[in-house]
């Protein structure tokens, strides 16, 4: 071995710090704590076949599936809720995002104060919306398409400002050094930049609604998810394995025809 | 003005393009907000008192009742949501991890990695809440029944994510661990995870978040955790304890959002030498598909 | 000893990498491969030891037959074939020891080494490899800590570490500065001549192949057009393997005239 390459001695191992075992620790302690107040039980995954509740899942009574009153008209109130709240959601989100984005809003507290909003209103899961809503305006369809519109907007808020806070700022100092006003120059500098990506957000929070409108009818607040939740009380769970099948595959058929043309639109 | 109309080029104003496509685009718009409006039984008189109904509401939730709910153990019932979020992410990481090895399309075969694929894409069309009602009968109610439904739904999503940015990494590694006459086993576990780690393992605590919310919202259905609390106050029309777990629960869900979003801000540093900004917009991105 | 025998390598885009090659390389000999990107030089290393399949022909390293060998064979010939890459190949966010490790592979039964639970001898064998090269002092440093330089000798102790007898380093100094190319140069010609290892080096430029090597293959697309001793390469060879470099009309006819000659040469 040449003699000239051992230019320095074997250095020592070093040891891990001593905090990052403390944090390895306190994370296993509270994982285990954790599974314990979970009531964390391995044998559900291999007792599940052997459980005596899945023949209540079979066979599945496609005569009463298939019917208007008990699928096709619940669902169309659901496609019906998802519509609606992205539409509303969306439209009103397009004046707040340009409200919230500090490239176009110039005034601090206006940004402070909706930037705030929208995060308590995102804190919130959708559903306890729904609940909150079904239980001010009563049970239906209705208080679904208020709570799905109130969230579709926050999430919209959301995604479309941090868009236009990065919008290249140039067109939009072009229009003003024309002299134009702040809403005109807003509208002809950043708007036809920024609107491919407001159409596809529009699309991608269509899907989530969609989703979102399936489990509505479970607080009230309308939508196929009523119907699951009568059944559920009845422990005809054939008839919601049945209705589930119906649902995704509608469900799925949609989001494909959204995905595929969000892709197109990018 | 005279030299320019001197320019020897003698082009015509083109005309102006017609625009009726617009109504094209437009007339769908009109008629799925009338069709969907029609659907949700709005009256007059109902859209009218909707704002004075909730406002009454909003009233008597004030104040809140912290006291009463306190007593009654809604801080238990926090807890064991964030305990069903923690644990069902960790069936989902552990579960998605070698399954998103199997489904990038670099390092595994289309033979297998198209089914798993599929399976991906099934559990994330399925929402944690249905699956929580095919559950609760076969565990019963409670915790657990909660826990699997996140746990699984959450295979999806991670297992998605962590596909993709196994599909996004330098090959070079798996070619030296090829090179070095290592397994199959051995490109994944020393040229790939290392590369793939802090990325996915910042998907985890993100899912996590999402999850805390989740199990709140899965409570409302018996499936464990802090939901039960605010449909029983609702339903008894006890608006100051109902605010009271609100306003717990968004203090709760804030807080892992910030203490999550700051250590994903941590273990993705130094990797990316991206802004903050164009960083949040990579996080759109990944979780949209949609780029900006 | 190494025999190629008339190998064609065919990409499944239809791009014939190499054509017909034959080539024979006897123990410790330290060969210099030129010629264009796209010449087929890459090719030629990896058909070595499988990483790229040939199309036909024959290649037997150390007795063994490469071409359609069976993933275990392949797997004992990578075994005793050190590789180093232009672009490191390093996996940047783990310590130089693990990445050096990663030539113990096929020794370490999958389980120890996929739990990193490396036997003694084997870090011994990194160790001595990381000495060698004379970086022993980063051995629990993060591969992405360490500059270029440093980072390809990783790669030359991580080909070491393997205890091969055949080293292939493909342009191992094209992402380098012309001082740290010369170290590593160094480095190579120094295991070749100490160990007795035989080294293929792909360079792209002749000026470092006549410093370091003593025969020379020179490669254009895919043809063999020069297999001798580096000290007689003349003008003319000289364009022979170049030749493509300048594009202009005229010198096309000329490089075609000289292909012709060539052939006709061999």
């Amino acid at each position: 071995m040449n003699d000239s390459t051992k230019t320095s001695e074997r250095p020592v191992k070093p040891k891990p710090r001593a905090r990052s075992f403390l944090i390895a620790l306190v994370l296993l302690v509270l994982t285990f704590w954790a599974a314990v107040k979970v009531s964390f039980d391995l044998s559900t995954f291999w007792e599940v076949w052997s459980n005596p509740i899945w023949s209540k899942f079979w066979p599945i009574p496609w005569d009463w599936v298939f019917t208007k009153e008990n699928t096709f008209d619940p669902l169309i109130e659901t496609l019906q809720i998802a519509v609606a709240s992205t539409l509303l959601g969306c439209l009103v989100a397009l004046p707040v995002s340009f409200a919230m984005s500090s490239l176009t809003t110039p005034n601090k507290v206006v940004y402070f104060i909706s930037k705030t909003i929208m995060n308590l209103v995102r804190a919130v899961p959708d559903l306890f919306w729904a609940k909150l809503l079904v239980t001010a305006i009563g049970i239906g369809a209705f208080a679904g398409a208020w709570s799905l519109s109130i969230f579709s907007l926050a999430v919209m808020v959301k995604l479309f400002s941090e868009t236009v806070d990065a919008a290249d700022p140039r067109p939009l100092e072009a229009a003003r050094s024309s002299g134009a006003r702040h809403l005109p120059a807003v509208k002809t500098g950043v708007f036809p930049t920024v609107f491919p990506s407001y159409v596809a957000y529009s699309l991608y929070i269509f899907e989530l609604n969609i989703r979102a409108s399936v489990v509505l009818g479970l607080v009230g607040a309308g939508g196929v998810g009523r119907v699951i939740e009568t059944q559920r009380q009845f422990f005809r769970f054939d008839r919601i394995l049945g209705l589930l099948i119906i649902i995704f595959g509608i469900v799925w058929v949609i989001e494909q025809i959204s995905v595929s043309l969000r892709k197109r639109l990018v | 003005m005279e030299t320019l109309s001197d320019t020897p080029i003698p082009s015509q104003r083109p005309p102006t393009p017609k625009t009726f496509h617009r109504w094209f685009i437009a007339l769908p718009f009109l008629v799925a907000i009338i069709w969907s409006v029609a659907g949700l039984d709005i009256t007059l008189s109902r859209l009218l008192d909707a704002p004075g109904d909730a406002w009454l509401i909003i009233k008597q939730m004030i104040p809140p009742a912290f006291g009463e709910v306190y007593e009654r153990g809604a801080v238990g019932k926090i807890f064991e949501s964030v305990y069903i979020a923690w644990i069902g992410t960790i069936i989902g990481a552990f579960a998605s991890l070698p399954l998103a090895f199997l489904a990038a399309h670099n390092v595994a075969p289309l033979w297998i990695r198209s089914p798993i694929r599929q399976l991906f894409n099934a559990i994330r069309a399925v929402p944690e809440l249905i699956l929580a009602v095919i559950l609760i009968p076969v565990t019963g109610l409670g915790a657990w029944a909660g826990t699997l439904a996140i746990g699984i739904h959450s295979i999806g999503t991670l297992g998605k994510w962590a596909c993709e940015s196994i599909e996004d990494i330098d090959e070079g590694p798996i070619e030296a661990t090829e090179a070095c006459g290592g397994k199959w086993v051995s490109g994944m576990r020393w040229g790939v995870l290392p590369q793939v780690m802090p990325v996915i393992s910042s998907y985890w605590l993100f899912r996590f978040e999402i999850n805390v919310r989740a199990s709140a919202v899965l409570g409302m259905i018996g499936a464990g955790g802090v939901g039960s609390e605010l449909v029983s106050q609702l339903s008894f029309r006890n608006f100051p304890a109902a605010s009271a777990v609100l306003i717990m629960t968004m203090a709760v869900v804030l807080t892992i959002d910030t203490i999550s979003a700051a250590v994903r801000r941590r273990i993705i540093k130094g990797a990316e030498t991206t802004d903050e900004e164009s960083r949040t917009l990579q996080a759109i991105t990944d979780l949209t598909g949609i780029r900006s | 000893m190494i025999k190629i025998e008339r190998v064609s390598v065919t990409y499944p885009g239809g791009v014939e990498a190499l054509k017909n090659v034959d080539i024979e390389i006897e123990d410790g000999e330290f060969v210099v491969i030129v010629g264009l990107s796209g010449a087929g030089k890459s090719t030629l290393l990896r058909v070595l030891n499988g990483l790229v399949p040939a199309t036909s022909g024959s290649i037997i390293v150390d007795g063994t037959e490469v071409v359609k060998a069976n993933s275990q064979t392949l797997r004992q010939v990578r075994s005793k074939t050190g590789m180093i890459f232009q672009t490191f190949n390093l996996v940047n966010r783990t310590t130089v020891l693990n990445n050096v490790l990663m030539g113990r592979l096929a020794n370490v039964p999958s389980w120890r080494s996929t739990l990193g639970l490396w036997p003694a001898e084997d870090r011994e064998a990194a160790m001595l490899a990381l000495e060698r090269v004379g970086i022993v002092d980063k051995t629990y440093v993060r591969a992405s800590n360490l500059s270029g330089g440093q980072q390809q000798r990783v790669g030359i102790a991580r080909a070491l570490a393997q205890e091969p007898s055949l080293m292939l380093a493909d342009e191992p100094v094209a992402a380098l500065d012309p001082v740290t190319s010369r170290q590593v140069m160094g480095d190579l010609q120094k295991i070749n001549r100490e160990l007795g290892i035989t080294t293929l080096v792909n360079l792209h430029f002749l000026d470092l192949a006549k410093e370091y090597g003593k025969r020379l293959i020179g490669l254009r697309d895919g043809v063999l057009v020069y297999d001798g001793d580096i000290n007689k390469v003349t003008d003319e060879t000289f364009r022979e393997i170049y030749g493509r470099a300048i594009t202009s009309e005229d010198l096309h006819a000329m490089n075609e005239e000289q292909q012709q000659s060539v052939g006709n040469g061999k």
